[in-house]
């Protein structure tokens, strides 16, 4: 085999155009500019990073060594600093309820959107979804109150607080599954149709399959956001001391725990807000851990079919 | 083969060695050499999966885009290893053109089309006006669209949009156009049309065919490549290729292929 530099630069006999190697000064700037590129992404998402590495470090550093197993544990309600318990508990109960309505909500309307409403239902129902996105959540939180709390005359209760956060959940569902739908390759859609499956078909057997991975880490996202939100809750919610009994009962999340003690004077009440805060951090890093893990799994089987 | 020694008159282009492995360490492409004489057709043929597609797509170093490929020996342009680390891609990329098993025009007018490659090398506005005319006449193209280059290139029929496709690459005046199955997404009377096309290009240029058929390499090529399993099992002039294959490998396929 011929050594690969024998053989360049200099080839006799060719012409310009024909020569590979090229050192004009565009070329040069092009390649210089693609290499600083490379250097200045990561360095720009290292700065973006440093302000969520820092929260979480800080965290820790106040909450780490108070934690003990007592804090979740813990059997009396009234002894505050040590009883996380029964806001876990409801945090959970608020976010699993929430979701079931979001993903119920997000998801057919995500898939009607995509696959069955008319070009301008479709595009008016995104448009509506974006908006709610970008809706504060106090706002949200706002409107719920004025809804659930006075004008259906619920009260301040477990229920009010979890439709309200549902509504400020649905639109990321729905977001990921109108795209995931969208973006399948249209001759699947096709094929699928040739074959004679009728649209509702299409979207169980071929389209779901499809899109589940996407779909998956949308409801988890949504669900992320929703274990974070504090606004939505405490405008719609009475604390309740206790785990709720019933869906009219007062409940307390975890960041509802946040919300009435980080601005304590008391240092035991700030201990608790940040040992809420740092049981929300291992949660949502969990979520994120067990999302990446489904969905790599189903991703493995449509390796190909975007090709 | 020895391009290196003498890029006049010997072969445009040069296969030397190449050795393709994938990240799975599945050997896609094992020791590989061919020439490719100037004005000619060269057919690839084999059965799928023998690594057709990725000897041409190696051929321009489209092979980096695919992430995990390995590549080992040299591909010579003129004389000169385009595996170089020294060579820009992108002139190699403009030397060797490329088109497509799928018509892949972008969505916007038949002339910007056509004209994308010059725009890249920031061609002057009447060299581009001229060039365009040119590539579209040599891809067979410039009688049905002249009255309206400005019309959406994807309002072209499939063959129209190959044919695009072929005056897209052309416009940049590359030396060589590997094309992977060009015609399987279109219908006979296109193909036909393609394959004229062909004829009248390989008069100025290196063509290099990737088909799976092969009665179009028997009608437009002037050398086969046959290809199987990842090895080049027999290359020589059309006629000799399909009518005398020396190798039985090759005789099962060609006649597999006519029954």
């Amino acid at each position: 085999m011929r050594s690969v530099d024998a053989t360049l630069p200099p080839v006799p006999g060719i012409a310009s155009a024909d020569v590979l190697i090229d050192r004009s000064a565009r070329t040069r700037f092009r390649l210089g500019f693609d290499r600083a590129m490379g250097w200045l992404t990561p360095l720009l998402f290292l700065v973006a990073i440093v302000p969520i590495l820092d929260m979480v470090y800080y965290v820790s550093l106040k909450a780490v060594p108070h934690l003990t197993w007592t804090i979740i544990t813990g059997t009396n309600p009234y002894e505050a600093n040590v009883y996380l318990g029964v806001p876990l508990y409801t945090t959970f109960y608020v976010i699993g309820l929430a979701t079931a309505i979001a993903v119920a909500l997000g998801l057919f309307g995500g898939i009607a959107t995509a696959e069955l409403l008319p070009e301008q239902w479709a595009n008016a129902a995104r448009t509506g979804a974006n908006l709610l996105v970008g809706t504060p959540s106090i706002i949200i939180g706002y409107l719920g109150y004025l809804g659930f709390v006075l004008y259906f005359g619920w009260g301040p209760v477990f229920i009010a607080g979890v439709v309200t956060l549902s509504f400020f959940m649905t639109p990321y569902v729905f977001r990921t599954a109108d795209l995931a739908f969208s973006s399948i390759p249209r001759h699947i859609r096709e094929a699928a149709l040739g074959s004679g499956a009728g649209p509702s078909q299409y979207i169980v057997r071929v389209g779901l399959p499809i899109a589940f991975p996407q779909v998956l880490t949308g409801v988890f996202l949504a669900m992320a956001i929703g274990i974070g939100e504090t606004a939505p809750l405490v405008v719609t919610m009475q604390p309740g001391v206790l785990v709720p009994q019933n869906l009219f009962s007062p409940a307390k999340t975890l960041t509802m725990v946040i919300w009435e003690n980080f601005q304590s004077p008391l240092a035991a009440n700030q201990v608790l807000a940040f040992e809420a805060a740092f049981l929300l951090l291992v949660i949502v890093l969990a979520l994120n851990v067990v999302v990446r893990v489904i969905s790599a799994r189903y991703q493995k089987r449509l390796e190909g079919l975007y090709q | 083969m020895n391009a290196a020694a003498a890029p006049m008159g010997g072969p445009v282009m040069s296969v030397d060695h190449l050795t393709v492995t994938a990240k799975t360490k599945k050997v896609l492409l094992n020791d590989i050499s061919l020439d490719f004489p100037p004005n000619s057709l060269t057919a690839v043929v084999g059965p799928s999966g023998c690594g057709k597609t990725t000897l041409v797509r190696s051929l321009n170093r489209m092979t980096e885009l695919t992430p995990g490929l390995r590549v080992k020996g040299a591909v010579y342009y003129l004389g000169q290893n385009i595996y170089d680390r020294r060579v820009n891609p992108v002139l190699v990329r403009r030397r060797i053109g490329m088109v497509f098993q799928r018509p892949t025009v972008f969505p916007s007018s038949i002339y910007a089309n056509a004209s994308f490659g010059l725009r890249l090398v920031h061609e002057e506005e009447e060299k581009v006006d001229v060039a365009v005319r040119h590539a579209l006449t040599r891809a067979g193209l410039w009688d049905e669209v002249k009255d309206d280059l400005d019309r959406p290139a994807l309002s072209l029929s499939g063959g129209q949009q190959q044919r695009l496709c072929i005056a897209r690459a052309l416009a940049v005046e590359p030396r060589v156009l590997l094309m992977d199955e060009p015609s399987s997404a279109l219908d006979p009377a296109a193909t036909q049309r393609l394959e004229a096309t062909m004829e009248h290009l390989k008069e100025s240029m290196v063509l290099v065919l990737v088909t799976h058929n092969v009665g179009q390499a028997a009608r437009v090529s002037d050398r086969v490549a046959f290809l199987h399993t990842g090895r080049l099992i027999e290359v020589g002039n059309t006629d000799e290729i399909l009518e005398r294959p020396k190798d039985p490998l090759t005789q099962q396929f060609i006649t597999g292929r006519f029954l």
